[in-house]
């Protein structure tokens, strides 16, 4: 319903769900307010939006924020009483909060050159809005901040003033702060902001990495507040495409293929479970990825490198064989570390003016172009030292170590036990199958080898094939490869699964085995010991049946049954019987 | 307990409306005062004390007013009363016993007949010099 | 001890008063002597010993009143009690040196109903007060407790009891005054959001300094409140009640509990009350204390476990209130007023009182009066009537100055206004307000800046600090007082104080904020000359402010009447006082820290102040 109000002598015709505070902004009048955000809901705590209102015959001074217009409303923004409660109200914040720039701006216009109240602290900024802790109850849902005490002593604070568990970091305090009382600083060291890779700030909505395909922003529910809280959907309001959807969900889809490829790559060694090397709790001990991030353009450091204080290393050294060619972690040897750890070499020789240490076992310059890589680096000057690092510790036990990161090793090629201050160290970290290679691998059917990466047909014939058809390898599934190699494996997988779809057939095996429906008990023996899956129960005949195309003849079932209702095709005990028979009578 | 119904929340009402009842300093149909100076109480006021009390208490009688006073000054007649029914001069009677006091309770008290037997006379001694 | 029962028959009731008052001066041991006693004189079975909420006269306890008869016993020790059961419950004879004399005048009165502070009462809410103990319902409902909530519930619609309520013309007895009738159909009328229940509750956060009025009313028939609150909630159709009490109320608490327990247990709470249907309960909140949390918006956020903070109205909670429902907020004495009209009638209760203002009030009484207490007035008895026909007048033969009525946020008013009637529309006109019922008399002794400087350290400490005028405006506004108060103070002091006074009326957030100047403002509108006495000539006229007199010994005086006892010298704490026993003495005013010690020990009159 429309109503009918006068403000400052201008007629207008509103919403009678509009408050007094829009009603004045449809006509550009401005009436000054320091705890009012059209987002949250009105607070009416500053006072300064107050007004005058002519209503039913009766005047009053209401705060125009939450006070909705009425049928016949008059209204004075700044008559004499409102100005007075208005100014008194702003002189007063004024002796609370003299730094707050939005007051000073407010006091201005209003012809206020100082308060005449007391001045308790000169860089006080903080008004007590409550917008802040607003936005942490009704925007967040997080409720990690909140009025302490009361009257003139009230404060802004977490629980007992210290960092509050509630604080999930979203900052959205800082950004509602008019005065910006709550700076940035003061909310990291309560809470840890996830980073990309833990370099750098991070958000809940974004793109992964710059490089990332499909470039589109994703939501992360570890750090969103609304999959924390329930609350805020923030994101969702200021889309002006409407495409953020916050219930879209995981999807299961089942579809029919002819073959698959397995490309499930690989896991990054964790290099903390080498205790003596102290990753994890060094600040500026990396594992081969996070050096790749920080020294990429794109990385958060827009591929600067830096340690952790900010400051440019003076001295670097590059571990090699970190859970790779040991006996106590993996025995294989990684196959990429030796060549990405020289990369690095090469790139912080280029982007730095760190003398670079390589603590190398045996230096794998396999393929073309690799050893003469190597020997470039050698001409560059990085300083390899063949021998294992024992431990990497900050104890220092001279002054020059001091502050800085030390490298024990023994240098097999002196004979002798160094210590080597540098102040980053790179843990070139080895590859391992993915954490969930043992589900996939049943899934699939297919097997592993004693290390656990994906067997495949055969090593030399058949590298991408598997012993089940159709199911086909690609990349570090199958083991630790570098890029060019598994483009080409991919490739030769493609190939393979298009060769099988150009057929449109399939040859079966010739020999299967096949159940007699008539001697199966139902006893479903059979079923659970199939290598290849191809049994199956069916309830209704209360018999168990053979999938043709997935029986690979082996007999395992035949051997088994107990009521002799499998048998092989071309071997069935009476073609065998007579076969020995017919043997026998030569 | 049940829940009470709204019959039930009367009849609870009338029962201990009769505790109350001495309470509210409404009208009493009789007021018995038992004399318990030391001389009355050495003569025995306290059984006709007690002996009112039973008798009250196993009739139910709910507008009596049982009181004592102080020494009536006739310390040889104790035990003594004074019966007072409303709107009526009071009368006393003098050197009780149990069962006279349950005579003077049914006749006097309870229908009002003076029992003329122990009674000592009728009216009270003036207590105002004025 | 043998607990003593009302099913069998006493021959003498001992009421004796268990409010808080009387608690605190004893009268629990008292009660237990009074049993030992009665036991030693063989007499348990004829005397009954009753506790009872709070009598009134809160001046004069422990109290115990005999029934029958009504005979008053006041200031009770435990020493006077072995004679008194002799002498009286034995023996019969009334014991006079235990009974109340009036100051003036030194003749025992033995019957409560005789005592002028009981004579000039009409009572209502408390019409339950020291004749029935709070704990048993028996009792209560002897004293036609829950019949009028059995009339609303199954004679009456929710429609007539509405109208009852309304036709009565109660007004709300927290402080607003705002008309119980119209609230209850704000309520009734407001619908529920997704499918809520409607609530009432019954304020219990008393908080103004001085007064006790919810509390005595929770100790002394917690049962009254209860079956207001049904009868409320057939009218509004709520179907959930909430006791707001603060936690420093033990034992309205304690009493409160038992008694909804017991009415519980009797089916008058819960479902299906009386078989009528109806079903109702309700649930006890404890307050941790803070003043605001008296206005209702905050109350409901303290019921709900948030910060106990007004927010702005509208949305009244009669529309959202608790749990964002349609909720019916009313002071514990408005419902004590409930089942009483419903009993006997809205034209009943419509004839007591004035035009505007129906029915009793209920005042707490402190300060320099004779007699401290709780009293339940007519609307319209004039001010002098209370101070001095039921007050009993000023101690000391010293001379009325001024009663501060509302607390915190009333107003004090003058002795020229003393024959004001005292009902919601004058008091109001006179600048204070009806408040919840504080009535702090003050005598010529009294400073009213310091008064002002008082109440204004109190809002200020207890304003929760959300809105600004309240926060810093009641800093900078006792900061001033407190300067005029020291000597400090300047004109424009004045003219500043004015100002922030009437701006933090006109934008204070809630009601605490709103009011909070008024005893400044009205101090200000009938005593200006003693803002401006402390002001011009640094002088405090009642010599109350410190800093601002000057003692000096008048040596003739001195000499002649005290002899130079020295005392005022021995006294000294800062050496100020020169002189030797016999002779005169002076004060050395530069190291006089105007401690008044002088003063107050010099039984000659030899030390003035000025």
């Amino acid at each position: 319903m429309m109503v009918n109000i006068v403000i400052d002598g201008k007629k207008l015709e509103v919403e009678e769900s509009t408050t007094i505070l829009q009603a004045a902004q449809q006509l550009d009048i401005n009436i000054p307010s320091l705890c009012y955000h059209p987002v949250l809901e009105p607070y009416a705590a500053c006072r300064v939006c107050v007004v005058e209102v002519l209503v039913k015959g009766k005047t009053d001074v209401v705060t125009s924020c939450n006070n909705k217009v009425q049928e016949g409303m008059e209204i004075q923004t700044a008559s004499e009483r409102a100005l007075r409660a208005r100014k008194l109200n702003v002189e007063m914040l004024m002796a609370r909060a003299p730094a707050a720039e939005p007051l000073k701006e407010i006091a201005k216009d209003l012809g206020i050159e100082k308060t005449r109240f007391e001045i308790e602290d000169p860089d006080e900024k903080c008004i007590l809005c409550g917008l802040c802790v607003r936005a942490c109850q009704d925007v967040v849902g997080a409720e990690a901040i909140s009025f302490v005490e009361r009257g003139k002593n009230r404060f802004v604070s977490p629980p007992y003033g210290e960092p509050s568990e509630a604080c999930i970091g979203c900052t959205a305090c800082a950004y509602f702060c008019p005065t910006d009382c709550i700076t940035y600083e003061d909310i990291k060291g309560r809470k840890v902001i996830h980073s990309e890779l833990h370099l750098g700030p991070e958000t809940a909505i974004r793109v992964p990495i710059h490089q990332a395909v499909p470039m589109v922003p994703f939501i992360d529910e570890e750090t969103c507040i609304h999959f924390k809280t329930g609350e805020c959907k923030i994101c969702a309001q200021v889309c002006p495409k409407d495409a953020v959807d916050h219930d879209q969900q995981d999807e299961i889809l089942d579809l029919e293929v002819g073959s698959v490829i397995l490309a499930t790559g690989y896991k990054q060694f964790d290099a903390s479970r080498i205790a003596p090397y102290g990753y994890g709790h060094l600040d500026n001990v990396l594992n081969g990825l996070e050096f790749e991030r920080l020294v990429n353009a794109s990385g958060p450091t827009g591929g600067k490198v830096k340690c952790a204080n900010g400051e440019e290393p003076k001295a670097v050294g590059i571990v090699h064989c970190v859970g790779s060619r040991d006996e106590n972690y993996n025995e294989y040897c990684s196959r990429v570390c030796c060549m990405y750890s020289l990369k690095f070499a090469h790139l912080l020789n280029e982007k730095t003016d760190a003398v670079v240490y390589d603590f190398y076992i045996d230096m794998r310059c396999f393929g073309k172009g690799y050893e003469e890589f190597y020997h470039r680096l050698l001409e560059e000057g990085t300083k390899f030292i063949r021998g294992r690092v024992s431990e990497i510790t900050e104890v220092p036990l001279t002054p020059e170590e001091e502050g800085r990161l030390i490298i024990r090793v023994e240098d097999t090629l002196l004979g002798a036990l160094r210590r080597i201050p540098v102040d980053m160290v790179i843990l070139a970290t080895g590859l391992e199958p993915s954490v969930d290679h043992n589900k996939i691998a049943k899934t699939f059917n297919i097997s592993c080898t004693q290390d656990t990466f994906f067997l495949e047909r055969h090593p030399k014939l058949a590298p991408a094939s598997t012993f089940s058809d159709g199911i086909f390898l690609a990349g570090c599934c199958q083991s630790p490869k570098d890029i060019p190699d598994t483009v080409g494996q991919a490739g030769a997988a493609a190939a393979e699964a298009l060769a099988l779809a150009d057929k449109g057939t399939f040859e079966l095996e010739p020999i299967t085995a096949v159940i007699d429906e008539d001697l199966c008990s139902g006893c479903q023996m059979c079923v659970n010991l199939c290598p290849f899956t191809a049994i199956t129960y069916n309830k209704e005949k209360g018999i168990s049946e053979i999938n043709d195309a997935l029986c690979k003849g082996c007999g395992t079932c035949v051997a088994a049954c107990p009521s002799s209702a499998s048998h092989q095709k071309h071997y069935r005990d009476e073609q065998i019987f007579a076969e020995i028979e017919g043997m026998l009578i030569e | 307990m049940p829940k009470l119904t709204l019959d039930d929340l009367k009849k609870l009402r009338e029962k201990a409306r009769r505790t109350t009842v001495l309470r509210e300093g409404g009208d009493f149909r009789a007021k018995v005062t038992v004399h318990m100076g030391t001389c009355g109480i050495a003569a025995g006021a306290r059984t006709i004390m007690n002996t009112f009390m039973t008798e009250i208490e196993e009739k139910d009688i709910r507008d009596v007013l049982l009181t004592n006073s102080g020494c009536a000054g006739l310390c040889s007649k104790e035990p003594m009363i004074t019966v007072e029914l409303q709107g009526q001069a009071p009368v006393k009677y003098i050197e009780l016993t149990p069962e006279k006091a349950k005579d003077i309770f049914d006749k006097h008290v309870l229908n009002g007949q003076i029992v003329q037997d122990y009674a000592l006379g009728i009216g009270s001694e003036k207590t105002d010099v004025s | 001890m043998e607990e003593q029962t009302s099913e069998k028959t006493y021959r003498i009731h001992l009421m004796v008063c268990a409010g808080t008052g009387c608690v605190s001066n004893n009268s629990f041991a008292v009660k237990d002597a009074l049993k030992e006693e009665i036991k030693k004189q063989g007499l348990e079975n004829e005397v009954l010993v009753v506790t009872t909420g709070c009598n009134g006269f809160c001046e004069r306890g422990p109290l115990l009143v005999v029934e029958p008869g009504k005979i008053f016993y006041q200031q009770l020790t435990i020493k006077d009690i072995p004679h008194l059961v002799e002498e009286h419950f034995l023996k019969g004879r009334p014991v006079e040196k235990l009974m109340y004399s009036p100051p003036e005048d030194k003749t025992p009165i033995p019957v409560l109903n005789d005592i002028a502070f009981f004579k000039g009462q009409v009572l209502i809410a408390l019409r339950n007060r020291g004749l029935i103990d709070p704990e048993k319902i028996d009792e209560y409902i002897a004293r036609d407790g829950y019949t009028g909530m059995a009339k609303a519930l199954t004679e009456m619609t929710a429609e007539e009891v509405l109208e009852e309520v309304k036709q009565s013309g109660l007004r709300g007895r927290g402080g607003g005054g705002f008309p119980t009738g119209l609230k209850w159909e704000f309520v009734r009328r407001a619908s529920t959001n997704n499918g809520g229940i409607k609530y009432i509750v019954c304020n219990g956060d008393e908080g103004d300094p001085g007064a006790f009025m919810d509390r005595s009313l929770l100790e002394a028939d917690p049962h009254s409140v209860i079956e207001g609150m049904v009868i409320g909630a057939k009218a509004i159709g709520a179907q959930q009640g909430i006791v707001y009490v603060r936690n420093e109320y033990p034992l309205a608490l304690k009493r409160l509990n038992i008694a909804l327990d017991a009415a519980r247990e009797y089916g008058l709470l819960g479902e299906n009350i009386l078989d009528s249907g109806f079903d109702f309960d309700i649930k006890v909140t404890r307050g941790a204390g803070a003043f605001v949390c008296g206005e209702e918006t905050a109350l409901l956020a303290s019921i709900e476990g948030r910060l106990g903070e007004p927010r702005p109205r509208p949305p009244f909670p009669a529309e959202k209130g608790l749990w964002g429902q349609p909720t019916c907020v009313n002071n514990v004495e408005t419902w004590a007023n409930i089942p009483v009209i419903i009993n006997r009638g809205a034209d009943w209760y419509h004839s007591i009182g004035t035009e505007t203002s129906k029915g009793t009030k209920v005042f707490s009484l402190v300060g320099k009066i004779n007699n401290t207490g709780l009293v339940e007035v007519p609307m319209g008895i004039s001010l002098k009537e209370i101070v001095y026909d039921i007050g009993g007048g000023i101690p000391g033969g010293k001379e009325f100055k001024a009663v501060q009525t509302g607390g915190p946020s009333g107003g004090c008013i003058p002795k020229e206004k003393i024959d004001l009637p005292i009902d919601y529309e004058s008091l109001s006109e006179a600048g204070s307000m009806m408040g919840s019922g504080g009535m702090v008399v003050m005598d010529e002794e009294t400073c009213m800046v310091d008064v002002a400087r008082y109440f204004l350290s109190f809002t200020q400490d207890e304003s929760c600090g959300k809105c600004t005028p309240c926060r810093e405006g009641t800093k900078e506004m006792l900061n001033i007082l407190t300067k005029i108060t020291e000597g400090k103070g300047t004109e424009e002091d004045l003219t500043l104080l004015l100002e922030l006074a009437q701006s933090i009326k006109d934008s204070a957030l809630c009601g605490l904020g709103n009011t909070a100047p008024n005893p400044v403002l009205t101090t200000l509108k009938y005593f200006r000359e003693e803002y401006e006495a402390h002001i011009k000539d640094k002088k405090c006229p009642a010599h109350v402010c410190r800093e601002l007199n000057t003692y000096t010994i008048d040596e003739v005086a001195c000499v002649n009447v005290g002899k130079g006892c020295d005392m005022c010298r021995r006294n000294c704490a800062s050496d100020a006082i020169v002189g030797e026993k016999g002779k005169a003495h002076t004060v050395i005013q530069d190291k006089c820290i105007k401690c008044g010690v002088c003063y107050d020990v010099c039984r000659f009159g030899a030390v003035k102040v000025d």
